[in-house]
């Protein structure tokens, strides 16, 4: 205690523990748990992604081999590939849940509208996570998923091709297409989550988060 | 009679947040120290002989430098490494087999004919032709290789 003291008495962290965890909330139901459930998630895909890297190589002749070596050979490697491979589906459906518990409560309208914004922003984000990440083991699911996926993308009007050729790096995909993948697997889009996270955060805090509607409303 | 200091709701709330807590990045922090660690806990794999050439070739009194390729594993990659072992023998019958890696640092030695010694350019080592330390910073003789002799070939035990 006389070292949270000391602490307290130079960083004022108590008052931003109150007002993160002390913070008033209305009567709500465990709906409202889903917001909490995807950033847990979203943790551990940090936690289990920064150790992936450890021994992951995103090249084609090393890629396929170096998830073997995680999966098969590695003390609870198995468990890490794991927890990243189940929970990048949870992160999406979680996702997805919480929007749709939002949407249906009404609670993005007034004053919650950049809540919402940065929350729809985090959604495409962990959307891209989904598809970038598909790639990285480099088997032959990941290869023809992210085939057609780019694919997908050449249909757009006028600058189809175009889109196509930039995801991928190139006509093919190529060891190109696996290192920008990687690269915005675990750069990019981590700092976009993170930088969405902390405005969606500051603001549940800042606003507060809304009431169940009752029937007069 | 002591007084009971009664377990409040969010007492018990707040000690169960911190329970699971903790349990839960235990559940993830030791696999995650076993994950890291575990790869430097793996044994050598099993050594077997090696064969480096023909004793025909070895200079009696004068250490000859010996290469064989070796496979080996490490992580995902098997690769192709080569091994220089420095073969010495008085009487063409007792074979002595050193490996070229200075036991100071790990740099290569070099055996120096004029001078009848390994010299280690990284820090000055210096062995004599036995592998014994002569000079320079290295705390013991060159490892040696178990050695066998078969139909004139010379053999290590080394992987």
């Amino acid at each position: 205690m006389r070292v949270a003291d000391w602490l307290d008495e130079r960083l004022g962290w108590r008052r931003v523990w109150e007002a993160i965890f002390l913070r008033k909330v209305p009567k709500v139901n465990w709906l409202y748990t889903l917001g909490s459930a995807t950033l847990f998630v979203a943790v551990n895909q940090m936690v289990t992604g920064i150790l992936l890297t450890i021994y992951y190589v995103p090249t084609p002749d090393q890629a396929y081999a170096s998830v073997q070596y995680i999966t098969t050979q590695v003390p609870a490697g198995w468990l890490i590939r794991g927890l990243h491979h189940w929970g990048a589906s949870a992160m999406v459906v979680l996702s997805v849940l919480h929007m749709l518990r939002v949407i249906l409560h009404g609670s993005f309208k007034f004053p919650r509208e950049v809540t919402w914004f940065t929350g729809v922003g985090l959604l495409l984000v962990v959307i891209g996570f989904g598809f970038t990440g598909y790639l990285l083991p480099w088997d032959q699911k990941a290869f023809w998923a992210t085939t057609v996926g780019t694919r997908i993308a050449s249909v757009t009007p006028l600058i189809g091709d175009s889109l196509m050729r930039i995801l991928r790096g190139g006509a093919e995909l190529s060891a190109v297409t696996l290192a920008r993948f990687f690269g915005v697997h675990i750069w990019v889009l981590p700092v976009g989550l993170t930088a969405l996270l902390l405005v969606h955060l500051y603001l549940v805090i800042r606003v507060g988060i809304s009431a169940p509607p009752g029937p007069e409303e | 009679m002591s007084e009971e200091k009664p377990i409040t709701r969010r007492s018990f709330l707040a000690t169960a947040v911190w329970a699971i807590g903790g349990l839960i990045s235990a559940g993830l922090g030791i696999p995650a120290i076993a994950y890291l660690i575990g790869p430097a806990l793996r044994s050598r794999a099993a050594e077997t002989w090696i064969a480096l050439g023909s004793t025909s070739k070895v200079e009696l009194g004068t250490p000859t430098l010996f290469r064989a390729r070796i496979q080996r594993q490490t992580g995902w990659i098997v690769n192709e490494e080569e091994l220089s072992v420095y073969v010495l023998t008085q009487d063409a019958r007792d074979y002595t087999a050193m490996s070229n890696i200075c036991t100071h640092l790990g740099c290569r030695v070099r055996w120096i004919a004029d001078r009848g010694e390994f010299y280690c350019p990284c820090h000055n080592g210096v062995f004599d032709k036995a592998g014994q330390v002569v000079s320079g910073p290295p705390p013991r003789p060159l490892d040696r290789y178990e050695t066998r002799v078969e139909n004139g070939q010379i053999y290590i035990l080394g992987g």
